[in-house]
């Protein structure tokens, strides 16, 4: 046979392209379960991290220690629930259409050492950027996080992802308010003091995108933080007073409108009273 | 080859003609997964089997290839298995395929696969190709291991992530070489290597 023909080259070519195809195909219907099953092993362990929480059995440890996952939408209002027992989370694709979605269901998850753990997602330099980032009891300090990406530059801006030093440098930031929320630039570029941290040199452009995914997933979140944020620990001195006991009290302070005379940060505090009557 | 040699096949490159050090080939990836012994030993794996199995498929096909496509012929064969390769790690070995990241993906170009097809599988039967890609694979695997070991031995003090230097030897001040888990450094490992052998196999010093 003349192997040499055009037809038995277009042929032979169509033919060993089909079963290259199928082959794949077959060999990646099969795996994506195994593999689906990681990512969410893998999330829920970045989630486990940005809340200070170690454990050997990932996924028994989420269960264990996570007091509520909730869904908010913009205004800060809980409009859903993610199931605990089935270690429920938001994948990068639902975080994705988070960030288009008019009417968005945000997840929030409450750990029961007291920190809470919002996600964010962007794009990076080469590919989607995300992370998730534990805050404590006043929705304000960040205590941890963790960040991941697609394909960063290994080296440069990977380390996003794996250089310690990046993420111990979040630990004790604020999440500012106004405008800008958080920056991850050399400080001489900051226009904050305490929101920010030092972006990595050689990876301009991933530490921007960092920056800005912060930015725009804590503007997301930042009606939910005033309404939650748990201001001074000290018992409300007016709270006996507004009768309003139950759900929309949960949490001392902010929400609850009424300053509290021990301490002097609620001072601040608008008096805003949007408890259920 | 009517009188195929099993021994000198699969040995030779692993020592006489190692694809890294005498060939000098597949030096980008190996100064990328040396960090860590682990990483080394997954993509040496990986290596091993993208080639053998390469050069088996293409061995098969070698008669039916028709001549004008058949750059384009190899290149859909190692991309698929590299692409299993990749999908099966992402199954069952999820942290290493994370650490390892674009570089399973770029084993598609590793001189090594495509040149071991070119000039040894389609040209020989199956099994003397099966065993010329592994024995490749085991050449380029075994560089790489000797690498990492020394990277992650003197940039982490670690073995395959567990501390092999104790504490007290930190305690009199020794510290580890920060250098050494930079690719610079994997690249002047290579170099002894090279020297080394060449010491050693005289025939392979030019003149």
């Amino acid at each position: 046979m003349n192997t040499n023909s055009n037809t038995y080259t277009v042929i032979y070519s169509i033919i060993l392209v089909v079963i290259v195809a199928a082959v794949l195909a077959f060999a990646a219907m099969f795996l994506k379960p195994t593999q689906d099953a990681n990512v969410k092993k893998d999330t829920i362990g970045q989630i486990l991290t940005a809340a200070t929480v170690q454990g050997e059995d990932i996924l028994a440890t989420y269960q264990q220690e996570i007091e509520a996952a909730i869904l908010v939408d913009i205004d800060g209002n809980k409009v859903g629930e993610l199931d605990i027992t089935s270690c429920e989370v938001y994948d990068n694709s639902a975080l994705k259409r988070q960030t288009i979605a008019e009417e968005k269901a945000l997840p929030v998850y409450i750990f029961k050492n007291g920190i809470t753990v919002v996600p964010c997602y962007g794009a990076g330099l080469w590919g989607p950027i995300w992370g998730y980032v534990g805050l404590e009891g006043d929705l304000k300090t960040i205590k941890a996080v963790r960040f991941d990406h697609k394909g960063e530059t290994p080296g440069l801006g990977a380390k996003i992802a794996d250089e310690p030093s990046f993420a111990e440098a979040f630990i004790g930031q604020q999440v500012g308010e106004g405008a800008v929320l958080f920056e991850v630039a050399k400080p001489a570029n900051r226009k904050t003091e305490k929101n920010g941290v030092d972006a990595i040199s050689g990876a301009t452009i991933t530490c921007q995108a960092l920056g800005k995914t912060l930015n725009q997933w804590f503007g997301f979140y930042q009606n939910y933080f005033a309404k939650n944020a748990a201001s001074c620990g000290h018992d409300c001195a007016d709270c006996s007073g507004c009768g309003h006991e139950g759900e929309g009290h949960a949490h001392k302070g902010e929400g609850h409108g009424h300053k509290c005379s021990d301490c002097s940060d609620c001072e601040e505090v608008e008096s805003d009273n949007t408890v259920e009557e | 080859m009517a009188n195929f040699d099993f021994k000198e096949t699969f040995l030779n490159p692993i020592f006489k003609g190692n694809p890294i050090s005498v060939l000098v080939l597949g030096i980008c990836s190996s100064l990328a997964v040396t960090v860590q012994l682990k990483g080394a030993f997954v993509m040496g794996l990986s290596v091993i089997i993208v080639t053998g199995l390469s050069s088996l498929i293409c061995s098969l096909l070698r008669n039916t290839i028709p001549n004008r496509i058949r750059i384009i012929v190899q290149l859909v064969v190692v991309a698929m298995m590299v692409i299993l390769v990749d999908q099966v790690l992402k199954a069952y070995a999820y942290s290493v395929s994370k650490t390892l990241s674009v570089y399973i993906g770029l084993i598609i170009t590793n001189c090594i696969v495509m040149g071991r097809i070119e000039a040894f599988a389609l040209g020989n039967k199956p099994f003397a190709s099966l065993i010329d890609g592994l024995g490749n694979g085991v050449g380029y695997a075994m560089i790489l291991v000797i690498v990492a070991f020394f990277r992650e031995l003197l940039g982490s003090g670690t073995l395959f992530g567990f501390q092999v230097i104790p504490q007290a030897v930190y305690d009199f001040g020794y510290v580890n070489n920060g250098l050494m888990i930079l690719p610079p450094m994997a690249l002047i490992l290579l170099g002894c290597i090279i020297w080394v052998q060449r010491t050693i196999q005289k025939d392979l010093q030019e003149k």
